[in-house]
């Protein structure tokens, strides 16, 4: 994977320590401050309910009273108890013109018997009532009013009895002598109540008569116009367990509703005004604020993160160029390295170092590779030199098969020969017995029988010769050279040589008389060899040519040995110097064996140009004795010898 | 007369040799190995020995220290089908041989170098 390619393990860290360090804390502080403002609100929540029901408590109250007081206007008109009737019915009238929610208007006497009784929906003759057994009759008589006895006009709306007594004001001291009763209808309360609280479906209040519940006005009308409309036994249960005229709080109900209630008891009724909003639209202001506050969180955690990336990278930036030069150094490559900027800090610090180190890595791979470049070449030197040794052994090799070879063929022939020697011996000690007897004998013997004798002595000694010759060939004689003036030598051996009368001798010497070091018995039967096979070859005139040359720079000299014979076909001339080669009716093959076998251990060697009609040169040639040489062993110098 | 001992593991060399030096005045004795050899050279005390330098069960070297030992007069002459290097012969003279003989051998001259030999020996030798 490229470095490059992505941001980097460490820059996620920097991202995420980022991360944790800047919202963590603004998380816990904006959710505290969540449950701070929370708290608040609730409190003034309630507060605020609270204040709503002490508030409505006084209207419910007033608009009671104002019924109370109207009614109280009209009895306490003097005379109004001893009035007739029609002008107490007027007066009833105008109560009912001017105050539309009142349902019902009566006149009680004293006994408690109805008078006079008009209603909006009673018809012309209504039903008198004896009402002298009712407590709130009771009631009035004795306070000298009474509001209760809520009850449904028509099973649906709510009402309420207003009574005010009607009082003798001539009598010290006044006394009651009747009541006038008012039926009111609440509705009024309930249009109220739903001004103040529209059915937003959030707040609803109501009010309700604390004693059994009866639902007196609500909000929502559709909670109150019903025939047994009440308010739930379990609110009403915590509330009348309340002691406080007034009062509010938190509310759990049992089917899983959270609310928030207060409650205000209506002055001298018992009747109390209860405001409640489900706990979530009392929260919703906290909820709102809960969920700007996530909104604002979110947008914060989607700036952190950029701004994080864009920091981690701009703070990871060097750090990955690093990486990368790091990773190029890794695979060998020190040119083109990033552009690295040094800062003023660690990560300054550290490029700098890193630059320094590649630098040295730099210098170092480079003597490595001087070293591995110099190790090649002396390896291809090695190699070159191990081929050229090869191919040496190889040579080497080859000739010492050739030579293992030619030693088995010599081996064999020294054994052939030996045993050769013993039957040999034998017939010559036979022969010479029998010569020795014939010679003894006093008649002359038979010419033949000594030619024959003769012949085969002859024979005896020419197998002996071969014999010698196999021998001489295959025995491993010791050298035993001698430092020698080349051209003296020659002269030497020629002049024992015996030249039969047909061939002459050429003799050309170079004026440069070079002293080597040879085996004078060996190297004599090389020459000898030589001269025999030319002689051998010229059965008419002829002549032998002897030449020495010494190269241009002296270190080496050269025997001719030549012929005016015939030459040697081409087809031959690479095997006559091979053991056993012969083209000689009675030959063994050994004489250019034995000449090469000489010149071989001479450290020289030996050479042949022949055409035939041409004749024939060998040239031997052998190493010179330098100017400076040691003597030999045998201490023999040049001068002794040659003399 | 003087008498000679020939050992030699090859029948007809010793026949034909010992033949041969009767020819010439010797008397001859004839063994085929290096035991019985050195078991007729005690028993006929012989003044010349002509022995093969390879013998089947021993080697010419070991007879001729045998008898130089018995004797100082005993003329030793060392018979070879082949070279024979100057360390050897070196070595053989040590042990106390007079003479080297190579096969096929000039009779006439063995001959002439035998009785040279043996006139030459010491007088008190002579028997």
């Amino acid at each position: 994977m490229p470095p490059s390619a992505r941001r980097g393990k460490l820059a996620y860290k920097i991202l995420f320590w980022f991360l944790l360090i800047s919202l963590v804390p603004m998380a816990v502080v904006g959710w505290h401050l969540v449950g701070i403002s929370q708290a608040s609100l609730r409190k003034e929540t309630l507060a605020m309910q609270e204040s709503l029901a002490v508030g409505f408590s006084d209207t419910v109250y007033k608009y009671v009273t104002t019924f109370r007081n109207v009614l109280a206007e009209t009895s306490g008109i003097e005379e109004f108890a001893s009035m007739d009737a029609r002008k107490q019915q007027q007066y009833l009238n105008r109560i009912m013109q001017v105050h539309l929610a009142v349902l019902e208007l009566s006149v009680i006497n004293v006994h408690g018997a109805e008078q006079m009784r008009t209603g909006r929906f009673l018809g012309p003759a209504p039903e008198m009532r004896s009402l002298e057994n009712e407590e709130f009759f009771a009631e009035t008589m004795r306070r000298g009013f009474f509001i209760g006895k809520l009850d449904r006009f028509q099973g649906l709306y709510p009402t309420a009895l207003i009574c005010v007594a009607i009082m003798d004001q001539k009598a010290q001291p006044p006394r009651p002598v009747g009541a006038l009763l008012a039926r009111v209808s609440l509705n009024g309360l309930s249009s109220m109540l739903g001004m103040e609280f529209p059915a937003t479906g959030r707040s609803a209040a109501a009010v309700v008569d604390k004693r059994d519940g009866f639902l007196i006005a609500h909000s929502n009308p559709k909670e109150v116009f019903r025939p047994e409309a009440r308010m739930s036994d379990e609110v009403l249960k915590i509330i009348t367990t309340q002691t406080a005229p007034k009062g509010g709080g938190e509310m759990a109900l049992s089917d899983g509703r959270r609310l928030l209630g207060a409650y205000s008891d209506v002055r001298d009724l018992d009747w109390l005004v209860y405001v409640q909003q489900p706990v979530e639209y009392a929260y919703q202001t906290a909820a709102e604020m809960k969920n700007q506050i996530l909104r604002v969180l979110v947008w914060v955690v989607l700036f952190t993160i950029l701004l994080s990336l864009a920091v981690a990278g701009h703070i990871t930036h060097p750090i990955r160029l690093l990486r990368e030069a790091a990773a190029r150094l890794g695979r060998g490559q020190f040119e083109d390295l990033p552009e690295m900027m040094t800062t003023n800090d660690e990560i300054g610090d550290l490029a700098q170092t890193f630059l320094a180190m590649s630098e040295s890595l730099k210098e170092k791979t480079g003597e490595l590779i001087g070293a591995k470049q110099e190790l090649e070449k002396f390896t291809k030197f090695l190699e070159k030199r191990v081929e050229a040794r090869t191919r040496e052994l190889k040579a080497a090799q080859d000739e010492l098969i050739k030579k293992e070879r030619l030693a088995a063929i010599g081996q064999m022939a020294s054994v052939v020969g030996h045993e050769i020697r013993n039957p040999l011996a034998v017939i010559n000690n036979s022969i010479y017995f029998i010569k020795t007897k014939l010679g003894g004998s006093p008649a002359a013997p038979d010419a033949k029988i000594e030619k024959h004798i003769k012949i085969i002595e002859s024979e005896i000694r020419q197998a002996n010769g071969i014999i010698n010759e196999i021998l001489t060939y295959s025995r491993t004689r010791e050298l035993k050279p001698e430092r020698v003036l080349l051209n003296n030598w020659l002269e030497e051996l020629l002049s024992v040589y015996p030249f039969p009368p047909h061939i002459s001798l050429e003799k050309r010497f170079d004026p440069v008389n070079p002293a080597v070091d040879i085996d004078t018995t060996e190297m004599q039967q090389a020459i000898r060899n030589l001269m025999n096979n030319g002689i051998e070859v010229m059965p008419g005139q002829g002549a032998v040519s002897i030449q020495t040359r010494v190269s241009g720079d002296r270190r080496s000299a050269t025997i001719l040995v030549g012929d005016s014979g015939p030459g040697i076909p081409p087809e031959v001339l690479d095997k006559i110097f091979a053991p056993f080669f012969t083209t000689k009716a009675r030959g063994t093959g050994l004489g250019l064996a034995v000449v090469r076998k000489v010149m071989d251990r001479h450290g020289g060697s030996v050479d042949v140009e022949s055409a035939p009609g041409r004749g024939t040169v060998f040239k031997l040639t052998l190493p010179v004795v330098s100017a400076g040489a040691p003597p030999l062993r045998n201490g023999a110098g040049p001068e002794a010898k040659s003399a | 007369m003087a008498k000679l001992l020939i050992i030699d593991d090859d029948a007809h060399l010793r026949e034909s040799l010992a033949e041969v030096l009767e020819l010439e005045g010797f008397e001859t004795r004839q063994a085929g190995s290096a035991h019985s050899g050195i078991e007729a050279a005690k028993k006929e005390d012989p003044d010349v020995v002509i022995m093969d330098i390879q013998l089947p069960d021993s080697s010419g070297f070991q007879i001729c220290q045998t008898l130089r030992k018995r004797s100082r007069n005993t003329i030793l002459i060392m018979m070879t089908g082949r070279f024979l290097s100057s360390e050897e012969k070196k070595q053989g003279f040590e042990l106390g041989a007079d003479e080297y003989i190579t096969k096929p051998f000039d009779l006439a001259e063995l001959s002439i170098r035998i009785k040279q030999l043996l006139s030459r020996r010491s007088p008190q030798a002579e028997k």
